[in-house]
């Protein structure tokens, strides 16, 4: 059934979106990096994904070529998903390194995510160029189809469970309290003995184990992925998700990938379609995604939810939260 | 060798262009100190400002200077009622940039919903070409080559022998004494815009007639050469992003004449690495830009 | 190491700072004694911010040493020297705006457990008891400063004197051996400013050392007791205040100043 079908694309993309956006939180939200690079570790996730769960290059009629081809099963797949976006994540963080100024780093970043493009778009031999990779072995190929298309979501589910409580350790307790530190004012940070530069290394490859998995998942889900998926407005996607939610709070970014990436992003292909322009509804959903994200940083940079922080009550009446 | 040479003369003509745009850029990051990502969907907006205007039989150097000037009004207007006061309300950088970046989607969006998503041509241009020692230039590289030279030789005279020139610099340096010297730091500003607007307007135009054809993608693509150009030279330092065009674009046309032309930003992406790993500020950036450059 | 204990906790020795041709700092030296409080005056462009930079780890020397408490920290990143003990507050009180008061103290404690990556992935049981003692620790200093009814506010929506508490709080929660405070009384009121002093007289009774950089002479009077005199990058002179004010060298550099 065809709303059968959709809702198990809109929970896939929800899932899989909202591991992306915690990681980019993580690092934009709460640590204060701005990764305009975050959809590369994405892509890196998936094409990992894709190379070590498919044969070796020569073996399918060679109509694709890449590096790799090992046939893995898919748990180990998904880790490798993982562990390719904390490699790639922690690359790019190697940007920050000297230490400049945060807008000067994420144009950096920026200029990293459209070269990373250009190169995976023009050779061959990596990637299967811009045409992309196809056939990527779906795990539950061998169920019924309408048992497979669940099985995906629940797989996604747990995915997004884990990762959840994974995302807690680091966004609360001491830990969440040094990173916003950093966010907030980095220099006062080293000052008060914060290794910033380690820090951010840390969490530009934690950020990118969520953005690897997410890659992961999703090419998995959907048997193909190429350059097209992964251009650096994607990024911006992820962020306007933070900044319309609430920049630093996971309730907050979560409510705003519902918001942002599924009911605007999705939701724009269900308007009428215009035969002679048939991209029309899509660039109309990027257009009120940028003003979206421009008027939330105007009237309410804090987003929807607030960021909240624990209260501690002392022995003195005044001091109860009030 | 012969190919060597004429990649040479390509890459002067390339880095004519990357100049053009780079130390546009700059200027705005000088005078407002903000990295403005959507300077390269204002050249798409002007390379398509132009495609309108010589579909209506409008000669293509004409189109330029009206584009150039339609973008440098349009530039002004947007530094007015977004940048200018978002800064003004304490907005963080980290939060501009992502403002630039939202506003430049915003028009490239609008851009493919009016003009579509497919390829665009200016056409055939004058097939007159010009040989010095062993280059070959086509009319439009050799045009551009100069009006690139002159329009920094006049920005050199304007910064450096006027009054305008002055007070440019001296916002540029340090806005807050500039203001206290009684110098009207937001009519400079506007005028810094409305310069350095012209000048991504004339880039995006003369990008477009060096390029076989162009998509809504064209000034997306171009921030890879411009703004490694313009952190070579020591960003917010027009010197600086002339120089730095020249380099990016003579060394990337070089690479791609003995390499495999599809890497031709390599070059340009790898120089920017190494720069802004061992010299952050840049070929030419003064003490001053380096320390707002670095975080404190 | 048993007698570098005993020695200055703090050594300058010809300190250098140049930008282009301008030496800002030009080959200073002085040291710091344990337990003393002292001060680094000198008039505008005299260098003393620069070198206080310098000491704190924000600046890089062109020349020169620092030691501290006998090891050599003159590369050393500033978190690293914060670490040891040689903690730094700024001219512009510098708080975590986004962060509560209380949690703008808790975040400086040093070695928490929660901050390891045990901490992290062992979870709350990890670092709970000692986050318990951090809590009582920070307010009872935020009780000290008479600033317990702001615990649970933004430090950004503290007012200016009251983030340079803060920053004095953090600062003393990072268990210092040496703070260094830069004009800690510029844009206070006349009566926080004494409440200020009486609070850093107290703290040097408790063992702590002080390098301070202040223009109110009269707060260097009262509270330091050696004083070193920078004028055009080079110290001129130092020692006790009421000597110095008869010296005319310092007269001198202070009315050209």
């Amino acid at each position: 059934m065809a709303w059968e079908y959709y809702l198990v694309v809109m929970l896939v993309y929800l899932g899989t979106d909202l591991l992306a956006v915690w990681g980019l939180n993580l690092e934009f939200g709460v640590a204060g990096i701005a990764n305009l690079a975050y959809i590369v570790v994405v892509a890196a996730g998936a094409y990992a994904y894709a190379i070590v769960t498919l044969g070796p290059s020569s073996g399918n009629g060679g109509f694709q070529t890449y590096i790799g081809g090992f046939t893995l099963p898919f748990p180990l797949a998904l880790l490798v998903g993982a562990a390719a976006g904390a490699l790639v994540g922690t690359l790019i963080g190697l940007t920050g390194l000297k230490r400049l100024r945060q807008d000067y780093q994420g144009v950096a970043m920026l200029v990293v995510s459209l070269m990373v493009t250009t190169i995976v778009s023009a050779d061959i031999g990596l990637f299967n160029g811009t045409a992309g990779l196809a056939l990527i072995p779906n795990p539950f190929s061998n169920l019924d189809p309408d048992t497979a298309r669940w099985a995906y979501v629940a797989l996604v589910a747990v995915c997004c469970l884990i990762g959840f409580v994974v995302l807690r350790r680091f966004t609360t307790g001491p830990m969440g309290r040094t990173l916003r530190a950093m966010r907030d004012d980095d220099t006062a940070a080293s000052a008060a003995g914060k290794d910033v530069v380690r820090l951010r290394l840390v969490v530009q490859a934690v950020g990118g184990a969520f953005g690897g998995l997410s890659g992961a998942l999703l090419a998995g889900f959907i048997g193909g992925w190429s350059p097209s998926a992964w251009a650096y407005i994607e990024t911006l996607a992820f962020l306007s998700c933070i900044i319309v939610g609430g920049r630093g709070s996971d309730l907050g970014v979560s409510l705003g990938t519902l918001i942002i990436a599924v009911l605007l992003l999705q939701g724009v292909q269900f308007l009428p379609q215009i035969a002679s322009s048939p991209g029309l509804s899509e660039d109309f959903g990027w257009i009120i995604l940028g003003a979206a994200t421009i008027a939330f940083i105007w009237f309410r940079p804090q987003g929807v939810l607030k960021e909240r922080r624990p209260r501690y009550r002392g022995e003195s009446p005044s001091k109860l939260p009030g | 060798m012969q190919l060597i040479i004429e990649a040479i003369g390509f890459g002067i003509a390339t880095g004519a262009v990357i100049a053009l745009g780079a130390v546009g850029f700059s200027v705005q990051f000088g005078i407002s100190n903000i990295l403005n990502i959507t300077y390269g969907a204002l050249m798409t907006l002007s390379a398509y400002i132009g495609l309108v205007l010589i579909n209506h039989g409008i000669n293509a150097w004409a189109a330029l200077a009206i584009s150039a000037v339609a973008v440098g009004a349009v530039s002004v207007i947007y530094h007015r009622i977004l940048l200018a006061p978002l800064v003004r309300r304490g907005t963080r950088a980290i939060a501009m940039i992502i403002v630039t970046v939202s506003a430049g989607t915003i028009l490239q969006y609008v851009i493919v919903a009016i003009a579509g998503p497919s390829s665009q041509s200016y056409g055939e241009q004058s097939g007159q070409t010009f040989h010095f020692l062993d280059l070959t230039l086509s009319f439009g590289q050799v045009t551009i080559i100069v009006l690139t030279a002159i329009l920094m030789l006049a920005l050199h005279l304007l910064l450096t022998r006027t009054t305008l020139g002055k007070a440019m610099r001296a916002t540029s340096s340090n806005r807050t004494l500039a203001r206290s010297c009684g110098i009207a730091t937001s009519r400079i500003s506007d005028i810094a815009w409305f310069i350095s607007g012209c000048l991504c307007g004339a880039a995006g135009v003369a990008l477009a007639i060096t390029t076989v054809s162009f998509d809504f993608s064209l000034g997306a693509l171009f921030l890879i050469p411009m703004i490694a150009a313009a952190v070579l030279g020591g960003i917010g330092q027009p010197y600086g992003a002339m120089l730095g065009g020249m380099i990016i674009g003579i060394s990337s046309e070089v690479a791609a004449a003995v390499s495999n032309p599809n890497y031709k930003d390599v070059v340009a992406f790898v120089i920017l690495i190494i720069v802004l790993l061992v010299r952050p500020r840049g070929l030419f950036g003064a003490a001053w830009s380096s320390r707002r450059l670095m975080e404190g | 190491m048993a007698l570098a204990a005993t020695g200055p906790l703090l050594e300058v020795d010809h300190l250098e700072k140049h930008y282009g041709g301008v030496r800002a700092v030009d080959g200073i030296s002085f040291t710091v004694e344990r337990g003393s409080i002292t001060g680094l005056i000198g008039p505008n462009g005299a260098g003393k911010s620069t070198a206080l930079a310098m000491i704190g780890g924000f600046v890089q020397p062109s020349g020169g040493r620092i030691r501290f408490d006998g090891v050599d920290i003159t590369g050393m990143a500033m978190h690293a020297r914060a670490r040891i003990g040689l903690v730094r507050t700024f001219q512009m009180a510098r708080v975590f705006g986004n962060l509560t008061t209380l949690e703008n103290l808790l975040v400086a404690a040093p070695r928490q457990r929660g901050e390891r990556a045990a901490g992290v992935v062992g979870g709350r049981r990890a670092w709970r008891s000692q986050e318990k003692e951090l809590v009582s620790e920070a307010q009872a200093m935020l009780e000290t400063f008479s600033m317990a009814q702001k615990a649970n506010d933004l430090a950004g929506t503290l007012s200016g004197g009251q983030k340079r508490a803060v920053e004095i709080m953090r600062a003393l929660m990072m268990q210092p051996k040496l703070l260094l405070l830069d004009e800690p009384m510029a844009g206070l009121s006349p009566s926080l400013s004494r409440h200020l002093e009486d609070v850093l007289l107290k703290l040097a009774d408790g063992g702590l050392s002080l390098l301070l950089v202040e223009h109110e002479l009269e707060t260097v009077d009262k509270l330091c007791g050696k004083v070193v005199v920078m004028a055009q990058g080079k110290v001129l002179s130092e020692g006790r205040m009421s000597e110095l004010r008869l010296s005319r060298e310092v007269q001198d550099a202070y009315v050209i100043g």
